[in-house]
């Protein structure tokens, strides 16, 4: 084989990729960041490394395998660049550089260029974490001998046996089983060999493209171990290979019958067909396997490393690869992903569950058969477990979103050069999937209103004798069958005074309305309201608190703001725990039938006409035990036709703070309501929330009670963005 | 007829050398320069066997076999790939890539010819 | 030309887009409208319907379609007429409006419904821009059957949802 034309192109390349990598070289410090620019250099490297290794210029392969080893790390992230690597580096490229001088002027480096490699050579060391002698230790260890070993009953042949069972995907990698045995035949002879079809399946479902055959080969080599196993590098991950050297103890072969996955009787009768154990032989290890020889049940691992066919290393390290695959295997059961439109299939099917669920009831109510009782009874109660169920399939804890706003605090703290320390608590509260979803908008708007208009500046915190580092804190909780969230501030808290001005400049509020500081800090709600003098680059960007709080109110739930001069701000959103399904109380006003949410249902009052100061179109109050409570009738909010006031009750709903006295004219008991969405028409309903189908088919509104407190106090409350003038 | 064996390498100087030593175990021999060279010039015809770098510009060795395992020509054609010491993870990305023989850079002509030799007889 | 077109904008280019042969007539206070049949799902009886509270005139309630809640318009009151009173034919068509998002299954409450025809495009006339009594926006044509005018209704502006919904006035304007 003449090279001295390669040699010559080797010197050529190798001095145009040194060019190269000095110009990368003199580049990466303007740019220490460019992948692409390391990536060659490190390229360039690992080319001279490798075309050197062709020609057996072991001097430049080592060399330059040093400096390969620093670049990969580099490229890994693992070093950062910078100029006293780089000059580093350029030395060793120059040192490359005269080690191919001398090459291409046919001698053999001096002295000094020896000296030089070696001091480049330690230098670059420093970068590697590892010493020389560790390096070299890393690299693959010599195949052990098959020692001697105890003695026992030897198969009387001096040939090999080599067993080899390919893997199914081996025609698949483009790898020939021929062209395995035709190489093994370059290192000896192939004195006998059985083909195994056994696991070849039926035609049916044969997998054509799939390896199926073994072979049982009996070899005559002067090779060693290490050579013939060689032979088999490519496909050994993939296939079952076991070689036993001549003259092995009968036991190994036993072994090695024991490690095969064929019918262990067939396997026996292959080996004396081959020739490698005469039939005594298989006699003899039969008898060892009927005396239950204790390596019968040895792990195949440790059967494998006695007989050295595997070196012990390669076994640990398979071993804890596997351990790591069943490992990976258990966390994936612990749980599943699923398509969320699965899950959100499911949950409508318990709803229609639901629905039919409930006529049944009825049905069994007025046939009044003891055991249909029962029965509807206990299959409502099971229905009830598979809705929980379904629903809490849906829900998260609201921690990791908590936790986004680590980063968007700490973010935003220092655009506005305040100190700003976030504090979370009630991460493990619970909701559904969908609402965390449409929560994050609004928690963010108002994390950084509280950061940029709540909290105060360091130097007025100082002056106002308050920490210099303020805290806004996200807690959320489970409040009578709805979550809470807050998002509180240690800040000045609401000027009331600016907003009322504010709101009569914008024609919100008449100059003589006469509200409460609490009703005038709900103000900021309304549409295009905001109290930043300055429009600041964070807030005041078109998303105002109208907007949080329309999007919140869409998700059926309301927002509340609670503020303290001097001491800090607090928005809290009440939104329900779940879109899909809620338990509902029904109640009848004529001949109408509405659904209140159980979970606003304080308690339900029979009604004593004396205790109710309320003429027809007006709203009252009653004294429940001491206190003032509002009262409203249905009926006039919802402007029912034919209503008889024969018969009346009182049903207390709760929102927030704000308690109302509904007045209906039947309570009808409680039930479980799908929530049917209100769809486009009626977006803008008043006082309704949704419809659900009862029992019965027929539909019936869900009362949407935050909106119906808002409507019966009166024109004050009445729509978003509405807060009319008229006071 | 004789074998022909493709190899894919940016190093003009490795493909020289390799192209001499199987050339003269009587083989045949096509050569590319990156990933995107070879896909360029496998237009159908036999080849029994691709050596490829892992680290090349334009088309890096994994995404060339990726891509060269999707013709229905070469579905079936062994590859081997050539590596470095430190690149384990770049083995097992390629063996799932269908890359199943690997030779460690650097090596000498006798060494490739006996991983060739294993895979394909000239 | 330019004008003409300009002026009965809205019709032709309903017509023009669904160019529906075939229409269900139905009578409502004594007058014969017609719907092109492609927009319509099913007809079905006057039954139980749910009033929605707090909600404009012409939306009549909500009733269950095999679980599906759909709003019923009382289309008198949407042409600015008395509340229909559920009579023994009275008949609850089920029309489908809108595309993609906007689609929207309506229940329109009518006194009866009569047969479906085949009007030919040559038979029907645009709508005249007055003298009908009802908005002339709400009238792609004017169908000639048998002698008889009868009013061919553009969907689409007769069941605009948030006109409906009493986010706009129009309905309230109708009544000069």
């Amino acid at each position: 084989m003449n090279l001295d034309d390669a040699l010559k192109t080797f010197i050529n390349e190798s001095r145009e990729l040194l060019e190269q990598m000095e110009e990368a070289l003199l580049g990466i410090e303007q740019q220490p960041d460019d992948a692409e620019l390391i990536n060659g250099i490190f390229r360039a490297a690992h080319t001279i490394k490798g075309s050197a290794g062709l020609f057996g210029l072991e001097q430049i392969v080592a060399f330059t395998h040093v400096a390969e080893s620093v670049l990969d790390r580099v490229r890994d992230s693992l070093l950062v660049i910078d100029a006293e690597l780089v000059a580093i580096l350029l030395a060793s490229r120059d040192h490359i550089g005269s080690l191919i001088d001398h090459l291409a002027q046919g001698e053999t480096p001096d002295a000094a260029t020896h000296r030089q490699g070696s001091e480049l050579t330690e230098r670059l060391h420093r970068y590697l974490n590892q010493t020389p002698a560790a390096a070299r230790a890393a690299m693959p260890v010599e195949h052990a001998q098959i020692p001697e070993r105890e003695t026992g009953r030897v198969a009387d042949t001096d040939n090999w046996h080599i067993s080899l069972r390919f893997g199914r995907e081996v025609l698949r990698n483009g790898m020939d089983p021929l062209a395995f045995l035709r190489y093994l035949g370059t290192l000896g002879r192939i004195v006998r060999i059985v083909t195994l079809t056994d696991d070849i399946p039926a035609l049916s479902e044969l997998d054509a493209e799939g390896c199926w055959l073994g072979f049982e080969i009996v070899f005559s080599s002067e090779a060693d171990k290490a050579t013939i196993e060689s032979a088999f590098d490519f496909v050994r991950e993939d296939s079952h290979i076991r070689i036993l050297p001549p003259r092995s103890r009968i036991a190994e072969y036993l072994r090695l019958i024991d490690a095969l996955p064929n019918e262990d009787m067939r396997l026996g009768e292959i080996l004396v067909r081959c020739g490698t154990l005469t039939p005594a032989e298989l006699d003899s290890m039969l008898e060892m396997q009927r005396q239950g020889d204790a390596t019968e049940h040895a792990p195949i691992g440790e059967v494998l490393v006695e007989q050295k066919v595997v070196q012990e290393p390669v076994v640990e390290a398979a071993l804890v690869r596997q351990k790591q695959i069943k490992e990976n295997r258990n966390a994936q059961n612990a749980s599943i992903r699923v398509d969320s439109a699965r899950l959100d299939q499911l949950i409508n099917l318990v709803g229609e569950l639901i629905i039919v669920g409930s006529s049944a009831n009825l049905i069994a109510r007025q046939i009044a058969h003891p055991a249909l009782l029962e029965v509807t009874y206990n299959m409502t109660r099971m229905v009830e477990e598979v809705r929980d169920s379904a629903m809490s399939l849906r829900m998260v804890q609201i921690g990791a979103t908590f936790s986004r706003f680590q980063r968007v605090v700490h973010d935003v703290a220092q655009e506005l050069g305040k100190d700003i320390r976030l504090e979370i608590s009630g991460g493990e509260t619970e909701l559904d999937k969908t609402v965390v979803e449409k929560i994050t908008d609004p928690l963010t708007h108002l994390v950084r209103n509280a950061m940029d208009h709540g909290i105060e500046s360091r130097a007025q915190r100082a002056a106002n004798g308050k920490p210099e580092q303020g805290v806004l804190r996200l807690n959320a909780w489970h409040e009578s069958g709805s979550i809470v969230i807050e998002v509180a501030d240690d800040g000045g808290g609401l000027n009331t005074e600016k907003i009322r001005a504010k709101a009569i400049e914008r024609g919100l509020i008449a100059a003589d309305a006469g509200l409460s500081e609490h009703d005038i800090h709900q103000l900021i709600f309304a549409a295009g309201f905001s109290t930043a003098d300055a429009v600041s680059n964070l807030s005041g960007r078109g998303v105002g608190m109208d907007v949080v709080r329309s999007n919140i109110e869409s998700l059926r739930g309301s927002v509340e703001l609670l503020s303290q001069a001097g001491a800090g701000t607090a928005v809290r959103i009440h939104l329900p725990l779940t879109l899909a399904i809620i338990d509902g109380f029904l109640v009848g006003v004529g001949r109408e039938r509405y659904v209140i949410p159980l979970e606003t249902v304080e308690e339900c009052i029979q009604f004593s006409v004396t205790e109710l100061n309320l003429a027809s179109g007006e709203a009252g109050y009653m004294d429940l035990r001491g206190e003032v409570l509002p009262c409203v009738r249905l009926r006039d909010v919802f402007d029912v036709r034919h209503s008889s006031a024969t018969r009346e009750s009182i049903v207390v709903v709760r929102h927030g703070a704000r308690r109302v006295g509904l007045v209906v004219n039947a309570l009808y008991g409680e039930l479980q309501a799908v929530i049917k969405p209100l769809g486009r028409l009626f977006e803008a309903a008043q006082g309704v929330g949704g419809f659900t189908i009862l029992g019965d088919g027929e539909v019936t509104p869900v009362i949407d009670v935050a909106r119906l407190i808002e409507l019966s106090a009166g024109p004050l409350h009445s729509r978003a963005g509405g807060l009319p003038a008229a006071a | 007829m004789a074998k022909t064996i493709m190899i894919v390498d940016d190093s003009a100087t490795l493909r020289q050398v390799v192209s001499i030593a199987l050339k003269g175990a009587g083989y045949d021999v096509l050569e590319a320069s990156d990933g995107k060279d070879a896909l360029a010039r496998l237009t159908g015809q036999k080849v029994h066997l691709v050596i490829s770098d892992v680290n090349m510009p334009n088309m890096d060795g994994l995404t060339f076999v990726t891509e060269m395992k999707k013709l229905p020509a070469y579905k079936f054609t062994p590859v081997i790939m050539l590596t470095t010491e430190a690149g384990a993870d770049k083995k097992a990305q390629g063996q799932a890539a269908g890359a199943k023989a690997w030779v460690v850079k650097p090596f000498q002509p006798a060494q490739m010819l006996a991983a060739v030799s294993k895979l394909v007889l000239p | 030309m330019g004008a003409l077109v300009k002026m009965d904008n809205a019709a032709t280019e309903v017509r023009t887009r669904q160019e529906p042969e075939q229409y269900l007539t139905f009578l409502l206070g004594g007058e014969m409208f017609a719907i092109g049949i492609l927009v319509i799902k099913e007809i079905i009886e006057f039954g139980q319907v749910t009033e929605v509270p707090r909600m404009p005139g012409c939306v009549r309630g909500v009733i269950n379609l095999r679980g599906a809640v759909v709003p019923v318009i009382d289309l008198s009151v949407r042409f600015g007429r008395p509340v229909t009173e559920p009579g023994r034919r009275t008949c609850i068509v089920i029309v489908e409006t809108g595309e993609g998002e906007a689609r929207q299954v309506i229940g329109v409450m009518v006194d009866a419904v009569s047969e479906v025809l085949e009007i030919p495009q040559a038979d029907i006339e645009p709508a005249p821009g007055f003298g009908t009594r009802i908005r002339a926006d709400f009238i792609a044509g004017m169908g000639k059957v048998r002698g008889r005018f009868v009013m061919i209704l553009n969907v689409e502006q007769v069941f605009l949802i948030d006109e409906m919904a009493g986010l706009d006035t129009a309905e309230t304007q109708v009544a000069h």
